[in-house]
C-alpha cells in the first residue's frame, strides 16, 4: 500500500512537472451563443473560440470541461478545472470567492422578455411571475427588486426558463441581452423585449482561483493583446451579429 | 452523413425523413448512442464487484469465527440501509478526499501544510483530477459495495438452503472441507441463489442511471442535453423542451435490458439445475 502511495505521488509530481502549461477550462455548455454543445457533440461558441485563441497566444494547452452552472464556482475552487469561461459577469459578490481577468465582453444590459403584446408597469410590478437562471446576476437583481408581491422562479439553465415562458408558465424573463438577442430574432415574433434595460455586472471575464495570480496575468496579457489587434472585436461580431462591427473596447 | 446518397435515393426517402435521419445521426446523437458503453460497463463491472463482495460477505457471515461474522453482518446491515444515491455520491468523493489527504502528506511542503487552513487540497500538487474512466471505476466499486451487501445476504441464504445430507455425503466420500465447499456446497448453492441474484442485478441496472451524478456523460446526461430546449439557431435545431421524448427512449432501453436479463437468468437457472433433485427451483 505504501509503495502504491509513493508511486502515485511520484506520478502526480511527474505529470504536473512535465505538463505545467496544461490547464482545464470549465464552461456550462448550455448558453448559446456563448458556449453550447454543437451538433457534432463538442463544446462550441464564442467563448470556446476565444478561449482557444487566448490559450494559443499564452502557450497554454487547454481542455474544456462541461460543468453545470450552479456548481461551476465551487468546482473551480475544488480544483476540477483552473478557469471558468461561461458568460460569467464580474461582480463584487463573486470577487469575494474568486478572481476575474480583465473583461473579454463589455458590460452588457440585461433585458426583459415576454410573450408578444404583453405590457407591464415596470415602475410598480406586482403579481408577476418572473423567470431567471439560478445563481446569476439577474437572479440576484430580481430577488432584490421584485421579491414582494411577485413570484420569482429560478431555473437550472436559461433555455429552460424560455421553455416555460413559451408554455405560458411565466410572464417575464430577465436575462443577458447578448443571450436573448438571437432568441428573440428566431422566435418568429412570438417573443419580444419589453420594459427598460437593466445595467448590472461589470462585463464578462475569466474566473480564476484567488491564488492563481500568474495565470491571471497571463490571461490579462493575451486579452489585452486580442483587444488591441481587433481579434476580440471580430469574434464578438461573429457570434453576436446584432452587436454590429464594434469597436467594443476603448 | 446522408448527403452522399445518390439523388434518386434521396428523392425516394423524401426531405422530411432525410432531415430526421440526419438529425438522429448527428455527432450529438452518436455521442448519446456511444455513451451506452458507460452504462453497460458500470452494470457488468459493478455486478462483478457485487458478486465478489457478496461472496466475501457471505463467507464472513458463515464463518465460525465470531468477529468475522460480526463484520459480515455489519456490512450487510449497514450498507443495505443506506440509500444507493447517497452511497454513490459519498464513496467516490470520500475516496478522492482520502487520496488527496494521503498525497498531500507526501508532496506538499510542511510550510504549505501548516499554512493551508481551510484550503483543500493544501497544495496544488496534491490535487487529484478524476477523469471519466477513474470516476467510472469508482462508480463500479460503489455499485459493487452497495449491491454486494444484498448479494451477500442472498448467497448466505442460498448456502443454508443446500440440503445437509449432500454435505454429509460428500464428507463421507472423504472430501476435504475445501472440496466440500467448492465442489458441492457452492456448486449447488447457485440454484437457490439465482432468483435472488437476478433481483440484485436488476436493481443494479437501475442504479446505473446515477452515473451522471459523477460527471460521467452517460445516456441520462446526453438525453438531458439533447432534449433540453434550444432557442438559438447557431446552436443547432431550434426546438422546445423535448426531454420527455428522450427520457421515454431511456425507459424503453431499460425495459429491453430487463427483458434480456430475464432471458439470460432463465438460461443460467436451467444450466445450474442440471441433474439437481430440486429440478426447476425458481
Amino acid at each position: 500500500m505504501k509503495n502504491l502511495i509513493i508511486a502515485a505521488a511520484a506520478l502526480a509530481a511527474l505529470t504536473t512537472a512535465s505538463q505545467a502549461q496544461a490547464i482545464r477550462i470549465g464552461t456550462e455548455g448550455a448558453y448559446a451563443p456563448w458556449n453550447f454543445i454543437d451538433d457534432s457533440g463538442k463544446v462550441a461558441g464564442f467563448e470556446i473560440d476565444l478561449g482557444n485563441e487566448l490559450c494559443t497566444r499564452a502557450s497554454l494547452e487547454c481542455t474544456w470541461v462541461v460543468n453545470e452552472w450552479d456548481t461551476i464556482i465551487p468546482n473551480l475552487i475544488a480544483g476540477n478545472y483552473d478557469a471558468i469561461m461561461a458568460g460569467m459577469s464580474i461582480t463584487d459578490e463573486r470577487k469575494q470567492t474568486l478572481d476575474f481577468s480583465d473583461n473579454y465582453f463589455p458590460p452588457d444590459p440585461s433585458k426583459y422578455v415576454a410573450a408578444a403584446g404583453k405590457t407591464f408597469d415596470f415602475g410598480n410590478l406586482s403579481g408577476v411571475r418572473i423567470g431567471v437562471q439560478g445563481a446569476t446576476i439577474q437572479a440576484a437583481y430580481a430577488e432584490e427588486s421584485f421579491r414582494s408581491g411577485n413570484t420569482i422562479l429560478s431555473f437550472e439553465t436559461a433555455d429552460q426558463a424560455l421553455a416555460d415562458l413559451n408554455a405560458g408558465n411565466l410572464d417575464l424573463i430577465l436575462a443577458d441581452g447578448s443571450y436573448l438577442a438571437e432568441v428573440i430574432a428566431g422566435s418568429g415574433g412570438s417573443l419580444e423585449f419589453v420594459g427598460p434595460d437593466v445595467m448590472i455586472g461589470g462585463g464578462v471575464g475569466v474566473g480564476l482561483r484567488k491564488a492563481d495570480d500568474e495565470l491571471e496575468q497571463k490571461f490579462n496579457a493575451v486579452i489585452a493583446e486580442a483587444k488591441r489587434d481587433g481579434t476580440l472585436d471580430a469574434l464578438i461580431t461573429k457570434w453576436f451579429p446584432d452587436k454590429g462591427p464594434g469597436p467594443f473596447f476603448e | 452523413m446522408f448527403d452522399l446518397l445518390p439523388e434518386w435515393m434521396k428523392n425516394g426517402i423524401g426531405d422530411d425523413l432525410l432531415f430526421w435521419l440526419g438529425y438522429f445521426t448527428n455527432g450529438k446523437h452518436l455521442a448519446w448512442y456511444a455513451s451506452v458503453q458507460f452504462t453497460l460497463t458500470a452494470a457488468i463491472v459493478g455486478a462483478a464487484f457485487a458478486l465478489l463482495f457478496g461472496l466475501i460477505g457471505a463467507t464472513l457471515k458463515n464463518s465460525a469465527f465470531a468477529p468475522a461474522r460480526l463484520i459480515g453482518s455489519g456490512y450487510t446491515n449497514i450498507v443495505r440501509g443506506v440509500p444507493d444515491v447517497l452511497f454513490f455520491l459519498f464513496f467516490p468523493l470520500a475516496f478522492e478526499q482520502l487520496a488527496e489527504l494521503v498525497l498531500a502528506q507526501a508532496v506538499c511542503t510542511p510550510l504549505e501544510l501548516a499554512s493551508a487552513s481551510g484550503r483543500w487540497p493544501p497544495c496544488a500538487d496534491a490535487n487529484w483530477y478524476l477523469d471519466t474512466f477513474q470516476y467510472l471505476m469508482l462508480a463500479c466499486v460503489s455499485l459493487g459495495i452497495v449491491y454486494g451487501a444484498f448479494t451477500a445476504n442472498v448467497i448466505h441464504g442460498a448456502m443454508r438452503s443446500v440440503p445437509h445430507g449432500q454435505l454429509e455425503a460428500a464428507r463421507a466420500f472423504g472430501m476435504s472441507p475445501a472440496q466440500v465447499a467448492w465442489r458441492i456446497h457452492i456448486r449447488q448453492m447457485w440454484v437457490y441463489a439465482l432468483p435472488g441474484l437476478s433481483n440484485c442485478w436488476l436493481l443494479l441496472i437501475k442504479s446505473t442511471s446515477l452515473l451522471s451524478l459523477l460527471q460521467i456523460a452517460d445516456i441520462v446526461l446526453w438525453a438531458e442535453r439533447l432534449g433540453a430546449p434550444n432557442f438559438t439557431r447557431s446552436a443547432g435545431l431550434v426546438h422546445p423542451d423535448w426531454r420527455w421524448y428522450y427520457y421515454l427512449v431511456l425507459l424503453i432501453f431499460y425495459i429491453l435490458l430487463t427483458f434480456a436479463s430475464e432471458k439470460v437468468f432463465a438460461a443460467l437457472t436451467r444450466r445450474a439445475s442440471r441433474g439437481m433433485a430440486v429440478a426447476s427451483a425458481d
